[in-house]
């Protein structure tokens, strides 16, 4: 249904949103099936299930699916000069259907401290720590619906958040990963829980289950068991005859008018030619990254600082959710680059503890990662006392790759005004556009959360039996795939850039929703959370529509 | 929970027992020998290389041959990895090839008038290559090797996927179904399911 007639440019479309990914693409159908007509910009290309492949070479080394990051430098502090990296330190899919075709698909809901743990622990002093303006029971009904209408599978684990409903599908069996993580926390006295997923174990919805072909962490699924917005929402999208997915089109900015009101989208089409579509109302969600990057690009006389900028506040409190990698090998095969990544979690590190010395809180996962493709293997995997060439080397890599796995750490990150996003004076990127510039050093919280989780995840191992084990490059992010609070949720338009509803402070008719509307960041996996908040974002914007107050 | 003390000690502890030769993947049916001999035959047929002298080519065919060496399992040389070089030098890496054609005028200017890189004994190659081991141009040529051992064969590499062979992996065929290791099925045996 891909071939809806385009929308003319020159007559206003109820909506325009900037983006196809996770917040997108479900605002897209909610709209859509509504009534309202809607236009859906996405920089990338229209690719569809059947253009997937397995090419890891393409796929994880010449970035085919990330599309062009050209213009993004990265800098720890603002006195540092930002610089290009070999790796984006944005790192997002442009295709439809965003950085949800080729996530990994841990899906864990929030739970009810996340929203509020500000007041539950006192000011940071130095941060922007705070409590969301809305609860866990205002979104769990939204959680449940990406449940059911996304499709999630899962157990529940025994200290997750209250559900209304059941998962509709039950979890992806254990792997060998898996059995060495529960082998592991039953010694230290810690509970492996199974993994939910955004990846179908049963047949849902019209969709097919996972085949368990192993390419899940940075490909695109070619059967649409993964639970994108391409596979679950955008289809329902264009059937309803009201959406058209304009791919390769590349906005540069959202035009005002007179009474300061959004009134217009302009982009780069596929050819380059500078594009502008009416809309009466835009909804952002570009990302974390190009969210903040596009409202500062779209400053005017009136909005000197950028669109939705009176606060300040559009680009800071950039988290990514800080890591820790602890490789293991064992003495028998894994074989775990088949089938999901995750099947067993720890989240008995969840809750922040006093006695511990710093804030935060995050999980312990177990995952082929390094050893799910022999490229990555071999260029990330090795053990640190092996030579990186020749025979012995080359029989490392023979011996191991069968053989190794890693338990991963996600932690909190606290939101600071100095890890930010802003417009790189010198860098553009291939459109022209400012590029995107980076700024960002964990808070020291943060990476104490990290090494405490990798000083469980190296006992872990040991518990495990893993006959080597040691941590990877662990550290200071220098990126981050989670691009989280660049444009946050509040009651006060002084500290915040969007009301509780997604609707920005400073202009009617511009909502904001994807991963820059969190206030803290979860602890570990946030795209379940841009999920539900993209179905109520979409309740609230019909709510306002229908009584007249857009 | 052990002392952190044994906990450091081990962290960096490689077993070497783990590593015995009885692990490595063989290929059945088929000699290192007689691989070695058909990689061979199908360079000199296809002569003509898109973006390599012959030189060139051979230089950097024992430059990988030393980074992923033929050793009772094939190598680099046997997989073609040298293919993988000269597309990608002349397509995606095009913008790369002059840094390669300066290594490799580096690495032969070392050497005395006479010989190049690729002339030199295995021992010599891996001395010279230890002096330049730290260099972009070898990191370059170390990731252009492990690319085109382990890449799809479609780019020139990975012949008969024996990148893929050498490492257990049984590339991009599966809709796997379980037990997919040791560990799963030793707990759930061949239903390897927990519902």
């Amino acid at each position: 249904m891909s071939n809806n007639p385009p929308f003319d440019l020159r007559e206003p479309v109820d909506f325009a949103i900037v983006g196809s990914g996770s917040a997108g693409g479900i605002l897209a159908k909610e709209l859509s099936t509504a009534g309202f007509s809607v236009v859906v910009f996405e920089q990338g290309p229209y690719r569809k299930a059947a253009d997937f492949g397995h090419d890891e070479l393409s796929t994880l080394f010449r970035y085919e699916l990330n599309g062009d990051l050209s213009g993004q430098t990265f800098r720890h502090t603002a006195d540092q000069s930002a610089t290009a990296r070999p790796q984006p330190p944005a790192e997002y899919a442009q295709t439809v259907g965003g950085s949800s075709t080729h996530f990994t698909g841990n899906f864990w809901r929030f739970r009810e401290i996340d929203f509020k743990e500000r007041s539950v622990l006192g000011p940071i002093s130095g941060t922007n720590f705070a409590d969301w303006p809305i609860s866990y029971d205002e979104l769990e009904p939204y959680y449940t619906r990406v449940d059911w209408e996304i499709g999630v599978s899962g157990a529940p684990g025994p200290n997750d958040a209250p559900r209304s409903r059941p998962f509709p599908m039950p979890p992806m069996p254990i792997k060998s990963s898996g059995v060495l993580l529960e082998r592991g926390a039953k010694k230290l006295g810690l509970t492996a829980q199974p993994e939910p997923h955004a990846i179908l174990t049963r047949p849902h919805n019209g969709r097919p289950a996972c085949i368990r072909c192993g390419y899940c962490m940075w490909f695109g699924c070619e059967v649409g068991a993964k639970s994108s917005t391409l596979a679950a929402m955008i289809p329902l999208a264009e059937a309803s005859g009201n959406c058209e997915i304009r791919a390769e089109s590349a906005v540069f900015r959202i035009e005002t008018d007179k009474q300061g009101r959004a009134s217009e989208v302009l982009y780069y089409d596929a050819a380059g030619n500078e594009r502008a579509q009416k809309a009466r109302a835009v909804v952002v969600c570009a990302n974390g990254a190009e969210t903040p990057r596009l409202l500062l690009m779209s400053a005017s006389d009136r909005h000197p600082d950028g669109l939705a900028n009176s606060s300040g506040f559009v680009g800071r409190n950039l988290m990514f959710n800080a890591h820790c990698v602890v490789n293991a090998i064992f003495e028998q095969p894994l074989n775990d680059y088949k089938g999901v990544q995750v099947t067993r979690i720890i989240h008995d590190f969840y809750d922040n503890d006093e006695s511990r010395g710093f804030y935060g809180g995050g999980g312990i996962d177990a995952r082929p990662l390094w050893s799910a493709t022999p490229i990555l293997h071999s260029l990330m995997g090795m053990p640190p006392d092996v030579p990186s060439w020749g025979a012995a080397w080359k029989d490392t890599i023979a011996h191991n790759f069968t053989r190794q796995m890693s338990f991963v750490g996600s932690t909190t990150s606290l939101a600071q005004d100095s890890n930010n996003i802003t417009l790189d004076p010198v860098a553009t990127d291939r459109w022209g556009r400012p590029g995107l510039r980076v700024t960002y050093l964990d808070h020291d919280d943060d990476l104490a959360m990290a090494e405490f989780l990798e000083d469980r995840a190296l006992e872990l191992a040991d518990a495990a039996g893993a006959l080597q084990y040691w941590p990877f490059e662990n550290g200071p992010s220098k990126g981050g795939a989670h691009l989280l609070g660049t444009c946050r949720m509040g009651d006060d338009p002084n500290t915040s850039v969007i009301d509780r509803d997604h609707r920005s402070h400073d202009v009617p008719n511009l909502f904001i929703c994807d991963g820059s509307s969190f206030v803290t960041s979860g602890r570990g996996q946030p795209t379940m959370t841009i999920m539900a908040l993209a179905f109520r974002a979409a309740d609230k914007i019909k709510a306002a529509a229908a009584a007249g107050t857009i | 929970m052990n002392n952190n003390n044994e906990l450091s000690r081990r962290r960096f502890l490689f077993s070497a027992s783990a590593l015995t030769a009885s692990t490595f993947v063989r290929l059945t049916g088929t000699s290192v020998a007689a691989i070695a001999q058909a990689a061979c035959s199908a360079k000199e047929s296809s002569a003509a290389f898109r973006s390599l002298s012959a030189e060139e080519a051979a230089d950097i065919e024992a430059v990988a041959a030393r980074i992923i060496p033929t050793t009772e399992t094939p190598g680099a040389t046997e997989a073609g990895v040298v293919y993988f070089f000269d597309n990608a030098l002349a397509a995606d890496m095009n913008v790369r090839l002059d840094e390669v054609r300066a290594g490799l005028a580096r690495l032969n200017a070392a050497i005395g008038k006479d010989l190049r890189f690729a002339e030199l004994s295995p021992g010599a190659q891996d001395a010279r290559l230890r002096e330049i081991e730290d260099s972009e141009f070898f990191g370059l040529m170390r990731e252009m090797t492990i690319f085109g051992f382990f890449a799809m064969s479609k780019y020139g590499g990975n012949r008969d996927h024996l990148g893929w062979q050498l490492v257990g992996f049984e590339g991009h065929n599966g809709a796997w179904e379980y037990p997919f290791g040791h560990y799963d099925e030793e707990v759930y045996g061949g239903a390897g399911d927990v519902e």
